[in-house]
C-alpha cells in the first residue's frame, strides 16, 4: 500500500493506493479463485478519524483511493487501513508534507 | 432510584455521546441487505429506507466512454454537509459499490476505481445533516466489460 498526503491551504489531499486483487463473487468463479475484496477503509490523525468507506467486490484491482480533509497540520501522521472480506488488515503510516 | 444517582448516570451517557460518534460506522455489518440488492432502487431502500433524493447538489466526474470496465476513475463531489455518501450502479450482480461516513469537518470529494460489467448508471446518493437526500445519476459506457468478462 502506497500513501501519500499533502497539505495545501488547510486542506490534507491524501492518495492511498492499496494492493489487493478484488475479486467479487462472480468473478471467483470464473477465474477459480476465492472471493475476497477490501471491506473497509479507516483513515485517521492521531485518535479521529478523518475518512471512512465500506467497499464492495466491484472495486478495481489495485484500487486507487482520493480525499481531502481539514484540520491537520504539516508533520502529522496519517494512518490508513483496510480490512478485506477474509479479515485481513493492512496499516500503513504517512507523514502529512 | 435515588434522584443524585440518577442525574449521574444522564451525565455519564452524555459523556459517552461523543465516543460513540468517532466510532466507525460498518455499512456492511449494519445494512447487510443493502449489499445484496441488485437494484440501485432497492440498494438505497436498505440503506436508507424510503427516500425521495432530489437531483442537485452533487457532482459526479467520470469518462463519458470507459475503454476498460475493470478500472473506472470515479469522482463524488458535493458542498452538502452530509452524514453519509452511497456510490450505486446498474450493470453489475449487486447494486452497492462504495459508502461513506462524513467525519466532522469532512469534505465530500472521493475518488475511487471501480469495476463495470457493462454500461450502465451510476448513481451517488448523499445524506445530509439535514434529514433530506440528494442524488445525481450519470451514465457511463463501458466497451470493454471489468468484473471477469
Amino acid at each position: 500500500m502506497k500513501v501519500k498526503a499533502k497539505l495545501k491551504d488547510d486542506i490534507v489531499k491524501v492518495k492511498v493506493l492499496a494492493k489487493h486483487q478484488n475479486i467479487g463473487p462472480e468473478e471467483a468463479k470464473k477465474k477459480e479463485k476465492e472471493a475476497n475484496f477490501i471491506t473497509t477503509v479507516i483513515a485517521k490523525v492521531g485518535d479521529k478519524v478523518v475518512y471512512e468507506m465500506s467497499g464492495s467486490g466491484f472495486m478495481s484491482k489495485n484500487p486507487l483511493y482520493k480525499f481531502k480533509f481539514k484540520g491537520a497540520k504539516k508533520g502529522d501522521e496519517l494512518e490508513v487501513t483496510w480490512t478485506d472480506l477474509k479479515g485481513n488488515t493492512k496499516t500503513k503510516k504517512a507523514k502529512i508534507k | 432510584m435515588d434522584r443524585r444517582k440518577f442525574l449521574g448516570l444522564g451525565l455519564a451517557t452524555l459523556a459517552l455521546v461523543p465516543m460513540t460518534n468517532l466510532k466507525a460506522v460498518d455499512f456492511r455489518a449494519e445494512k447487510p441487505d443493502a449489499w445484496k440488492s441488485t437494484a440501485p432502487a432497492d440498494a438505497i431502500k436498505g440503506l436508507y429506507g424510503d427516500i425521495k433524493p432530489e437531483e442537485k447538489g452533487v457532482k459526479i466526474k467520470a469518462p463519458k466512454l470507459a475503454e476498460n470496465g475493470g478500472k473506472i476513475p470515479v469522482v463524488i463531489k458535493s458542498d452538502i454537509e452530509a452524514k453519509s455518501v452511497a456510490l450505486l450502479q446498474d450493470s453489475n450482480p449487486r447494486s452497492l459499490v462504495a459508502a461513506w461516513t462524513i467525519p466532522e469537518g469532512g469534505i465530500i470529494d472521493f475518488s475511487v476505481t471501480m469495476k463495470m460489467k457493462k454500461s450502465g448508471k451510476i448513481t451517488a446518493i448523499v445524506e445530509g445533516k439535514d434529514g433530506k437526500f440528494y442524488s445525481k445519476v450519470l451514465p457511463i459506457e463501458v466497451s470493454k466489460g471489468g468484473c471477469g468478462g
